[in-house]
């Protein structure tokens, strides 16, 4: 499997994944934007059916169609700010309706490319692809490093990041297109129904394992790296799609670490008790 | 000098006016206490003056530089903050240490002096031995203490304060409310703060501002009566 080309481009690809999803997927969850990166998924999804349709590479459409609507997010959480899930309620059933009606008029022809924009594929992704990845996790490590310390300070507290003097709103901007174009260049490999789990859970995950920030953030990297790598194999292996493959992973492991985790503050209790009674 | 001056502000939620006729002064060394009922519209005047709302009428000035000439450094203590309640990835060290980042540190590395400061301020709330624990995990009093010694850690010029003293025993208070008036006095800071304990407070600082409903205002509209002068500042800053 190794020799395959394509596994070979896979695999490269699920490292540079790994670097990335932890950083953005933690940024999401403590901005509680979980959501944010489905609603971006469903509306690249129109993205590529516009490209599609008017015979563009999907890709370009697909990423300056994320950047439009990572800004409309933006205004729009502030819009509803008490009920910010409204923006995201109303911009994902937009974009899925947006996507449906634009893959309705380019009927014949494009099935095939949808259902692998929808599921992904391993095989598919290009070498181009995987240098754009490269790109892409060079240009979000090196933001990481200059701005984690004002990106901290912005979730703890959007109102004192304000007072300390940061632009919040531009930053709030910036990392949503910055979110929206990641997931725009990894739908074709994980599918867009499940891009934002790749994103999301790792963080999840570590978050339940690491006191501190810094070490969420490196903890990540390796439960990404397990759940892309093993999730490659298998899907490789029994011919299921991808990112549902590394998906049901990452759900398994969390579920094993909430069921360890609570075992081990039961048994703790236990002794505690115990110690207390003798 | 001024560190804050607020002139005729007016604030209006929509179109229901909640703040009228508010002006007042806060200059380097002063320690004002701001009272009122509850729905007074405090936090609401606060977040006037720290620029997170915008005044209907009037105007509210946030002096550029400090009395050395410095840019000046505002602290803010919110009276919630929302993280806390969603467990929070960091330790109590590496939130109380990103109170130091606004002293120029967003993009360089906190020296000695930083990490000094640091241990001072979670020493004066008597959090430096919680400090590897998760935010998550303290209590709503030990959270209190937490933002109080991050905005210590800033060591900002103003100190701008939202009931900063929720949770905390009787204690806990006093030494809080003795640390800030040796800021005021000794360093010259500038202290605004929302509070309800105002009995307590009167000792140490050295105006009060009570937003009141004035006879003929609309009902939900609240006003100030003056800001009253309780004692001379004994300022010993240079």
């Amino acid at each position: 499997m190794f020799l395959y080309g394509f596994m070979q481009r896979a695999f490269q690809a699920s490292f540079i994944i790994s670097l990335i999803a932890p950083m953005l997927g933690l940024f999401l969850i403590l901005r509680r934007q979980s959501l944010m990166a489905d609603t971006l998924a469903h509306v690249s999804l129109a993205g590529v059916a516009l490209g599609l349709l008017i015979s563009i590479n999907p890709t370009w459409t697909n990423i300056l169609m994320v950047i439009v609507i990572a800004i409309l997010l933006e205004y729009m959480r502030m819009l509803y700010r008490t009920y910010s899930e409204v923006s995201i309620a109303i911009l994902m059933s937009g974009g899925m309706a947006l996507a449906l009606f634009l893959i309705s008029l380019n009927q014949g022809g494009t099935t095939l490319s949808i259902n692998q924009f929808l599921f992904g594929s391993i095989v598919t992704i290009s070498m181009q692809q995987v240098w754009i990845l490269y790109l892409l996790a060079g240009i979000i490590v090196c933001l990481y490093l200059i701005f984690r310390k004002a990106m901290y300070v912005m979730i703890f507290d959007e109102e004192t990041a304000f007072t300390a003097g940061l632009p919040i709103k531009t930053m709030s901007i910036l990392f949503n297109v910055l979110t929206g174009i990641t997931i725009a260049i990894i739908m074709p490999i994980v599918g867009a129904l499940l891009v934002s789990a790749i994103l999301i859970l790792p963080a999840a995950i570590s978050m339940r394992l690491s006191k501190s920030f810094s070490s969420t953030i490196l903890i990540g990297i390796p439960i990404t790296l397990t759940g892309m790598l093993s999730g490659l194999v298998t899907s490789y292996e029994y011919g299921t799609p991808p990112g549902a493959t590394i998906t049901l992973i990452l759900v398994t492991v969390l579920a094993i670490i909430t069921i360890f985790k609570r075992l081990a503050k039961v048994f703790k209790t236990d002794k505690s008790l115990y110690k207390k009674q003798t | 000098m001024y560190y804050i001056k607020v002139d005729e502000l007016a604030f209006h939620y929509e179109k229901e006016p909640v703040l009228t006729n508010i002006s007042f002064e806060l200059n380097p060394g002063d320690f004002i206490m701001l009272t009122g009922e509850n729905g007074a519209a405090k936090s609401t005047l606060i977040r006037n003056i720290l620029g997170l709302l915008k005044p209907t009428t009037g105007q509210v000035s946030l002096s550029p530089k400090n009395c050395f000439g410095e840019k000046l450094m505002v602290g803010y203590v919110p009276q919630q903050v929302a993280s806390f309640n969603v467990g929070f990835p960091s330790t109590v060290l590496e939130l109380v240490q990103s109170g130091r980042y606004q002293r120029g540190k967003w993009f360089r590395k906190l020296n000695k002096e930083d990490k000094e400061q640091v241990r001072r301020a979670l020493e004066s709330v008597g959090m430096w031995d919680m400090r590897y624990k998760k935010v998550g995990e303290l209590s709503g009093g030990q959270k209190q203490r937490i933002s109080i010694a991050r905005v210590f850690a800033t060591d900002p010029d103003l100190f701008v304060l939202d009931e900063p003293t929720t949770g905390m025993d009787t204690k806990s208070r006093e030494e809080f409310y003795k640390l800030l008036k040796h800021h005021s006095e000794s360093h010259g800071k500038g202290i605004l703060m929302v509070t309800h304990d105002h009995d307590e407070l009167r000792k140490y600082c050295n105006k009060h501002i009570e937003l009141i409903r004035k006879e003929g205002l609309p009902w939900r509209c609240f006003s100030m009566d003056s800001c009253k002068e309780l004692s001379k500042p004994h300022l010993s800053f240079h």
